[in-house]
């Protein structure tokens, strides 16, 4: 007569996973807190520059005060010959046809204003207010940078921010 | 009647749909920041006005040519790094002056610093007869019939111009506020085919060069950096008393950059 049991089938314990769900919501609510979506993925090669002291434009993004642009090389190599100094832009969100399409200086006027105008009423902010982010490959000729520019100045959209890669902190 | 248990809700599934909305958010996380340099375009004019005169001791003139070399008041710079120095030369020089030196120097080309902007200065008793002169002349120009409402608030804008100043001054807490030349200004000059690289960088070394400057403002006044009062408002956009901070900063350092567009 022992108190021990002995012998028996002994299989090994089941670990407990009814923790499992808080852990994985707990990193759920980190990424979800941490993503800003992105728009698009550019269909032109854009590499920044990079620069200190730059201003985050996350606080815009949020209230979608800022419409990006993107200057670079087509990554459709065949296209290159069609744009202006072989640089074209790309237009986040457009209301044309194909979301892919590739642009020259010329389409940034009506691309802002169809923008502006497809907002809804209560988060709509004066155009002159309306950040337009310009993301340069570090090629790019500047030339390009100023007709834009003048494009935004026609509509008066008085505006725009250099974007460059920042990885400093303040 | 027997007794009967609440069936439990099996929550095994849960963690399943919590991995799958994990992975959702895990793959269009972009954790880079955009950041970028904001700068306001000037409007348009319908007719040309003759720019106003400016002296050469108040540009400050940064120019890269499509060959991206790099000029900083008429003198090649080898290391773009290099051009935040110079920029908080321009700044600098002439900072320390008292008001009797400025109009001393200001005519004596021999003088070291001639070639830099120099700094005016006012008195809280010199601002309040500015306010009472500007708020006059506004007055006037309201009371004469058929004024255009555009001048009236032209007029206006002056006196809150110097409201502005009289509670910048209160503010920074000494006996005058130093400022700069106010046609004193940063001027780009790029040309055509000059890479957005040496573009971007200039703007970072402005931007870099000022930073320090009203970094090193704000530890003097309140004992804590620029960096802090920009973390905090980027927190609390309406925080009255960081805000009222910033703008005396920028007064003291302002912005101010003409870029020019290039023609050829």
């Amino acid at each position: 007569m022992s108190k021990f049991k002995k012998g028996g089938k002994k299989g090994a314990p089941g670990v407990n996973t009814s923790s499992l769900p808080d852990i994985v919501f707990m990193l759920l609510f980190f990424f979800m807190v941490a993503t800003t979506t992105k728009d698009a993925d550019p269909t032109v090669e854009v590499t920044q520059p990079t620069g200190v002291r730059a201003e985050d434009m996350t606080p815009f993004k949020q209230r979608s005060e800022i419409d990006f642009l993107y200057l670079g090389v087509p990554r459709n190599k065949s296209r290159i010959e069609s744009f202006d100094m072989g640089y074209a832009l790309f237009l986040d969100n457009v209301a044309q046809p194909s979301p892919g399409d590739l642009y020259n200086v010329n389409a940034v006027r009506r691309w802002k204003l169809n923008k502006f105008d497809e907002k809804p009423d209560r988060m709509k902010q004066p155009l002159k207010e309306v950040i337009t982010c310009v993301k340069a490959d570090e090629q790019a000729p500047t030339g390009i940078i100023f007709d834009i520019r003048k494009e935004l100045q026609e509509i008066e959209a008085l505006k725009l921010a250099y974007a460059v890669k920042d990885n400093g902190n303040y | 009647m027997a007794k009967r248990d609440i069936p439990e809700i099996n929550a095994g599934s849960m963690a399943d749909i919590a991995f799958l909305l994990l992975i959702f958010f895990l793959v269009t996380t972009t954790m880079d920041r955009d950041k970028a340099y904001v700068r306001p375009i000037p409007k348009k004019v319908e007719t040309p006005i003759p720019p106003p005169d400016v002296q050469e001791r108040d540009i400050c003139a940064i120019v890269a040519n499509s060959a991206n070399q790099l000029m900083v008041r008429g003198e090649f710079v080898e290391d773009p790094d290099d051009i935040s120095d110079l920029v908080l030369e321009f700044f600098r020089t002439n900072e320390k002056l008292t008001s009797a030196e400025t109009a001393q120097y200001a005519m004596d080309p021999a003088y070291s610093g001639f070639e830099f902007p120099f700094y005016n200065r006012f008195g809280i008793g010199e601002i309040e007869q500015k306010i009472q002169k500007t708020t006059k002349e506004a007055e006037e120009v309201e009371n004469t019939p058929d004024a255009d409402p555009a001048l009236i608030e032209y007029f206006w804008s002056k006196v809150s111009e110097w409201e502005k100043k009289k509670s910048a001054l209160k503010l920074y807490g000494r006996a005058e506020l130093p400022e700069i030349s106010p046609q004193s200004h940063i001027r780009i000059e790029v040309q055509i085919k000059t890479g957005y690289e040496y573009f971007a960088k200039i703007q970072s070394e402005i931007e870099e060069a000022l930073f320090e400057l009203r970094d090193e403002a704000a530890q003097k006044i309140w004992g804590y950096g620029y960096g802090r009062i920009i973390t905090r408002l980027g927190n609390e956009p309406a925080d009255k008393e960081f805000l009222a901070k910033k703008g005396l900063l920028e007064l003291l350092y302002p912005a101010r950059i003409i870029e020019v567009t290039p023609k050829k």
